[in-house]
């Protein structure tokens, strides 16, 4: 592992930070500075179950895509086996790429430079002028593609570079009762409907990150043109209802909106939903039913949407889910991947009607992702000024709600929906990787 | 003008598809939103398809799933319905963009009153203060079709050549 820098000044600062949260205080310039972004990628990225694929994106053994943690490139491949392996795409001879697209099909990968081969496994098989050049002095078995370790949840394929990282399980704990609303539509699961959608932006992905936690807060301002023009059975009055749930020690969240009177399930094809109602637990039956909205961000960077969204404003529409991937690669700086994911059961009609209503609304040219992307490209140029060292941000709603009582799922879950409770538990967890205690 | 034996269209029909691209591309560019949606068929087909980067042996590099835009008249209109309110924040300042299309070639269509068109085209993006612009450079494939004597588009499937796209939204039209 590489050595960890950091100065004594800067520990103390970010020691500072941590306390601050509990606080309800959170500085500007985190989400745009230098240091912060280098300790990130040492002491978070590095240290974290990092979301690499979902398994239907490589379906067929042989497919391949290449994705990064941190800064390293891999190749997350479906071995001949049917087991999926991730491997750092670089040559052990002298560290070429192996693999130059984004997605593919193949059994084996030659390196360009010299020709060494190796399985999609990431196993050294084949050495030019093993002979004659090496005379015996390499042994295939040491030099294979580096490995990562990775493990599966509902499809979700995650990786680590962390040896020392307890399982996914654990790492999710019991937010995986709320990731089954995307993963789990229908007893097949879901699916990605296609490639990601794939951008950069000068946003810092915290600032992504925290929004999918569950900001239904800047839903009636930053997508007023929605209410404006018909889109939501809400209305800004009661859009703050629902939850808040995040799982404390974790640091992932999730904003569940609710509407007075809203039919249980609506906007799921009927079989689906009666599919839901037996494959999930009646605890999820009972929350997920009465859910309009769902956002929420596995802690650090992964995030997911459902919404239910109609091409025509005001009639009943479908549910999409978007899940995106904030890839970071510069200080306030961000490599966007956005998915569709469709439950796998639905006909070919409804798969359909919900990617369309996605790409109309969520995907990059959407029209809601398009005013996410430009307030928060202007937050991520303020937070870079210099007077935004010494600014903190309020991260105060609700400091003393208590835990709902009659809710039936896991973690801190308060009412009503707009609440920093989810943000506070985002930025404890990531403190606690920056101070070096994760 | 349009039909006729000769596959190739006449002088006359390459010049009006031009300058139909042209002033298509001018209502754009002076963000008359409204004139824009004139120049399209109410059955119009509005696709922005995804690219990715693969091997030069794939199957495809275009996706035939993945959609940027998937759009009909209907959303179109919402589209510029939107940027009517005082709430579309992404094109708050607006975008200043300059469509700069080239390489127009028309072939007949696949009916009697449509021509196939490709075109290039390079989009400038100028934003607020920022000296950087975005360019996004496009192979669109256009079916154009003659309604009472005038030229609308009936289809725009326009590529983008970057499968990473710059630039933080995409609040523009193509």
């Amino acid at each position: 592992m590489a050595t960890d820098p950091v100065s004594p000044g800067a520990e103390a600062a970010l020691e500072s930070i941590r306390d601050g949260i509990a606080k309800g205080r959170f500085p500007a310039h985190v989400f745009n500075d230098r240091q912060i972004f280098d300790i990130e990628r040492q002491r978070v990225f590095s240290k974290a179950w990092c979301f690499l694929a979902h398994e239907s994106e490589i379906p067929d053994r042989g497919d391949y895509v290449t994705r990064y943690i941190a800064d390293n490139n891999l190749i997350v491949a479906r071995a001949e086996s049917g087991d999926i392996h991730a491997s750092l795409n670089m040559c052990r001879h002298r560290g070429n790429m192996m693999c130059k697209s984004e997605m593919g099909n193949a059994s084996h990968f030659r390196c360009s430079y010299h020709g060494w081969v190796y399985k999609n496994s990431g196993e050294l098989v084949g050495v030019p002028y093993m002979k004659e050049g090496y005379e015996g002095r390499i042994d295939k078995r040491d030099w294979g593609l580096v490995k990562v370790r990775t493990q599966t949840y509902a499809g979700l394929v995650f990786g680590t570079i962390d040896p020392d990282a307890p399982p996914l399980e654990e790492y999710l704990g019991d937010f995986r009762f709320y990731l089954d609303l995307y993963l789990k539509q229908g007893s097949s699961g879901s699916e990605v409907h296609g490639p990601p959608d794939h951008w950069v932006t000068d946003t810092d992905w915290k600032i992504a990150a925290e929004n999918f936690a569950g900001d239904g807060y800047h839903t009636p301002v930053a997508h007023q043109f929605g209410f404006n023009l018909g889109y939501f059975a809400s209305s800004g009055s009661t859009h703050s209802q629902g939850w808040a749930a995040s799982i404390p020690g974790k640091g992932h969240g999730i904003g569940l909106g609710h509407t007075p009177g809203f039919p249980p399930f609506a906007g799921f094809p009927e079989e689906l939903a009666d599919e839901m109602r037996r494959s999930l637990s009646p605890e999820q039956v009972e929350v997920f039913s009465q859910t309009r909205t769902a956002v929420g961000t596995v802690f650090p960077n992964l995030s997911f949407l459902m919404q239910p969204f109609s091409i025509v404003p005001g009639e009943a529409g479908v549910r999409f889910v978007t899940m995106r991937l904030y890839h970071p690669i510069g200080p306030g700086r961000t490599e966007m991947y956005s998915w569709c994911l469709v439950p796998k059961d639905a006909s070919e009609q409804y798969k359909r009607e919900a990617y369309r209503a996605y790409t109309l609304a969520f995907a990059q040219a959407g029209t809601f992702e398009q005013d996410d992307l430009e307030n928060w490209a202007r937050v991520t140029r303020s937070a870079g000024s210099t007077m935004a060292r010494d600014i903190e941000f309020p991260y105060v709603m609700g400091m003393d709600s208590v835990r709902d009582p009659d809710f039936p799922g896991p973690g801190h879950v308060v009412t009503p929906y707009v609440n920093d409770s989810n943000f506070r538990n985002l930025w404890s967890r990531w403190s606690d990787y920056m101070t070096g205690q994760v | 003008m349009i039909g006729v034996a000769d596959p190739k269209p006449d002088r006359d029909t390459v010049f009006d598809v031009t300058d139909f691209l042209h002033r298509e591309a001018l209502a754009l560019d002076e963000r008359r939103f409204r004139d824009w949606l004139d120049h399209l068929t109410d059955d119009v087909a509005y696709v922005v398809p995804l690219r990715v980067t693969r091997e030069g042996q794939a199957g495809w590099e275009v996706s035939p799933t993945s959609r940027i835009f998937d759009d009909d008249k209907q959303t179109l209109t919402l589209r510029i319905e939107r940027l009517e309110t005082d709430f579309a924040w992404a094109e708050q300042p607006p975008s200043r963009t300059r469509h700069y299309v080239t390489n127009v070639v028309a072939d007949p269509g696949e009916r009697e009153d449509e021509l196939l068109v490709s075109s290039n085209c390079l989009i400038y993006r100028s934003r607020g203060d920022s000296i950087e612009p975005n360019l996004y450079s496009i192979a669109r494939k256009d079916t154009v079709r003659r309604v009472d004597g005038r030229l609308l588009l009936a289809r725009r499937y326009a590529v983008l050549d970057q499968s990473v796209i710059n630039g933080h939204n995409l609040s523009i039209l193509f």
